[in-house]
């Protein structure tokens, strides 16, 4: 019973949210102030049915909704969500839930396709650490997003300002095409695939094997991605280039800074996330490092982003040079989150059941 | 990898070094904060090999460029399998295999050059902190009061008063807004905040050599290796006095079942096949349980020590047992040809482990410090022109500062209209 009272309300939520998208880019085009508040009525009450369906997890399964895919993703869209209403509360940056709400109901939307129900904790996830860990590298990950988002904009509005509009849609083909090749590539081994479940007779552990119908399908899945964000980020970018657009965005200095905060806030973050890892690490498999490719993976995000704070705090890069640092960023926290999962096998491949 | 306390103006010349290639008098000179203002590299010529090693090792070129590298190494090294994984690939077999094998990427993390790369960066951060560590302390315990009247009127927020008013009041001002003041021989104050955000930088690096020395220590010292103790059967530890006897291994798994009327139950097999399930769910189950994952590896372990037992635990994943900074983990299990269930553990020691925690937590605590207490300071002097002089910078956060200071100078200017208007009366 409590299960499928779930799976609805998660329905309800990602409804709610493509509802909630689509309003919020009518009040960026049109400036209603009606729509904008429609919009906000809209995702509380989307947030409301998030929040019960990851309680009803939570209960049903009886560890906190952090195991796989699905609840990882799920209670990622849930944080932007939150974070974006609080965000939307404290400061007027209505515009930015043009961006911020699809793309949250793009995530819980693959996160509901994703859903296998709940399943038992293996046992080296049996720890209270888990959700300590992972809520704090997905707070990272969050954080790193909205220095990419803000670091973006920069670039566009650098462009806008010098009534470049060619290179504006570029900018956002570029971003587009990536990013869509990568929900693509990553639609394609999540969902398009079914790679033979191998069992272990004796210890019951899972692995996965891939076929040649499997491996078209993840190729066509990124090249469909790619043609898709080339084509929304032609749209886009067309739509953007125009001088009344650089007004609608934050000012250069304000994004700039936005940009650094976040990563500011993300660096810590993610430096917290390495440091709970290894201590979990250490108390379940006696070692807190052991170099596997998670782990690999977050410390180069570290490294990354410990580079960006380097040139700004010590040699004073500012404007477009940083901006162009966070946005590369996000292919690297990219890789870290999903990438990682899917492509390399390590002591982590559990997240991908 | 050192920060550099001398933040140069957006998008001009930046300092490649840090710290003290350039005399420490020039860093405290009037404008010093400001770059160009710097001696040019022409004006060190002859310098011993010491120096000129010393100055490669503290350029931030370097470690920048050593961490691009680690990063570049790093993942070559999560594509190829590593240690023991490449016997169960299928690179044994290509021809490449013992090119590679002989460069060492399959064991890369663990290879001379990768680790000479690491050695290059701590080497790196150690001189950067030695670098830093005189003037940082300086800067923190004995900062600059008594300055020129230009020195405040340059800085990159500055505002100035008309006669009359005294730098006391402006300074009470400050008071108020949490920021310490300091009076300086000729009147000039310095009111600062956060003024140990300097220090944070130094001790984020320090904490990054007491993990590289933790791991070093755990390299050195420390052994690691995996030990099969069969079901009953006592067997001893290597690299100690101990034994240890495995009375019993269990595990259990939980998956799924179908019922007689068509529902799907949860269950619980255990080890010797018993199917354990909620009686309340009614129904009959229907054929054997499926989707079964292991939910649980234990072993009840005893260890001995000159033929006397002196600990026993049953452990878990994530419940090790440790003794006498032995650690034993439960790793797998396996069968033998005889049927004998043999429990796999993961023994090992590793000394370092507390530097590495501790350097751990310095991290954390210096990133917070470094990046949310920003180092704000304000030079308050009377000038010679009688003005009041304010003059203020910050680390981080231009904007927090500059709302600040707007509301600093606003209070200042409220003050002394008052103060002006109690003078009349």
């Amino acid at each position: 019973m409590i299960v499928k009272l779930e799976e609805i309300l998660f329905i309800v939520t990602v409804l709610t949210y493509l509802v909630a998208s689509g309003v919020y880019i009518w009040h960026l085009i049109s400036n209603s102030q009606k729509a904008g508040q429609l919009g906000t009525m809209l995702l509380v009450l989307g947030l409301f049915a998030h929040t019960m369906a990851l309680i009803f997890r939570w209960v049903d399964s009886g560890h906190a909704p952090m195991s796989d895919s699905y609840e990882s993703l799920a209670v990622f869209s849930w944080g932007i969500v939150l974070f974006y209403l609080i965000m939307e509360r404290i400061y007027a940056i209505r515009a930015a839930g043009a961006v911020v709400v699809p793309t949250a109901f793009i995530i819980a939307s693959i996160a509901l396709v994703l859903n296998k129900g709940p399943n038992p904790l293996v046992p080296a996830l049996q720890s209270y650490w888990l959700w300590i860990h992972v809520s704090i590298a997905m707070l990272s990950y969050g954080f790193f997003a909205l220095a990419f988002g803000a670091g973006f904009f920069y670039i566009i509005q650098e462009h806008l300002l010098k009534k470049h509009y060619q290179n504006v849609v570029i900018a956002f083909v570029i971003m587009f095409s990536v990013l869509g090749l990568a929900v693509g590539l990553w639609l394609g081994f999540g969902v398009w695939a079914h790679p033979l479940d191998i069992v272990d007779p004796v210890t019951k552990e899972h692995s996965n094997q891939y076929s040649g119908t499997d491996i078209i399908k993840i190729i066509g899945g990124g090249g469909i991605g790619l043609a898709i964000g080339v084509l929304l980020g032609f749209l886009a970018g067309k739509g953007a280039s125009k001088p009344g657009f650089a007004r609608r965005l934050p000012s250069l200095d304000v994004l700039d800074e936005v940009s650094y905060r976040a990563i500011a806030f993300g660096f810590p973050m993610v430096t917290i996330g390495i440091i709970t890892g290894a201590i979990w690490a250490d108390k379940a498999w006696g070692r807190y490092w052991s170099w596997d490719p998670k782990e690999t993976w977050s410390l180069i995000t570290w490294l990354f982003y410990g580079a960006y704070l380097h040139t700004r705090l010590t040699w004073g890069w500012r404007g477009r040079h940083s901006a162009v640092i966070a946005v590369l960023g996000i292919v690297i926290v990219l890789f870290t989150y999903l990438g990682v999962n899917y492509l390399l096998s390590g002591l982590h491949t559990y997240a991908s059941a | 990898m050192c920060v550099h306390r001398p933040v140069p103006p957006a998008g001009g010349a930046a300092p490649l070094t840090c710290g003290r290639p350039f005399p420490v008098s020039s860093l405290q000179e009037a404008n010093s904060e400001n770059i160009a203002a710097l001696p040019k590299k022409a004006s060190k010529p002859q310098l011993s090999a010491g120096k000129r090693i010393f100055h490669f090792l503290i350029s931030m070129k370097l470690a920048l460029t050593l961490l691009f590298v680690i990063a570049i190494l790093s993942i070559i090294g999560t594509i190829l399998p590593q240690g023991q994984d490449v016997l169960n690939s299928d690179w044994p077999k290509s021809p490449l295999y013992d090119f590679y094998n002989t460069l060492g990427l399959f064991n890369m993390y663990y290879s001379w050059w990768f680790l000479s790369v690491l050695g290059l960066l701590v080497l790196s951060l150690s001189a950067c902190i030695f670098n830093r560590l005189p003037t940082t302390v300086k800067h923190v315990f004995k900062p600059r009061i008594d300055v020129k009247d230009a020195f405040v009127a340059n800085q990159p927020l500055a505002e100035s008063f008309a006669g009359g008013s005294s730098v006391a009041a402006a300074a009470e001002v400050l008071r108020r807004r949490h920021y310490r003041i300091k009076t300086g021989k000729t009147g000039s104050m310095l009111a600062q905040k956060g003024r140990f955000s300097g220090l944070a930088s130094v001790s984020f690096h320090l904490s990054f050599l007491l993990i590289a020395a933790g791991a070093v220590l755990g390299g050195l010292f420390g052994f690691d290796y995996t030990l099969s103790v069969p079901n009953g059967q006592l067997v001893n530890v290597p690299h100690s006095n101990m034994q240890v006897e495995n009375h019993r291994f269990d595990m259990q798994f939980v998956g799924k079942a179908l019922l007689d009327d068509g529902r799907t139950v949860q269950v619980r097999q255990l080890m010797d096949g018993t199917v354990v399930r909620d009686i309340n769910d009614g129904g009959n189950i229907v054929g054997q349980p499926f989707d079964l994952r292991p939910s649980l590896y234990s072993t009840d372990l005893e260890i001995f020590q000159n033929g006397k037992s002196i600990q026993r635990k049953t452990i878990q994943v994530n419940d090790p047992l440790e003794l006498n900074g032995i650690n034993f983990y439960q790793a797998s299990f396996n069968q033998s040809s005889d049927g004998t269930v043999v429990s796999i553990l993961e023994v090992n020691h590793y000394p370092g482990k507390t530097l590495v925690y501790i350097g751990a937590f310095l991290m954390m605590g210096s990133i917070t410090l470094a990046l949310y207490f920003p180092h704000r300071r304000i030079w308050l002097k009377l000038g010679k022109s009688g003005r009041l002089l304010i003059g203020g910078r910050t680390n981080r956060s231009k904007l927090g500062f500059k709302r600040d200071f707007e509301r600093i100078t606003a209070d200042i200017k409220l003050r002394i209209g008052q103060e002006a208007g109690a003078d009349d009366s």
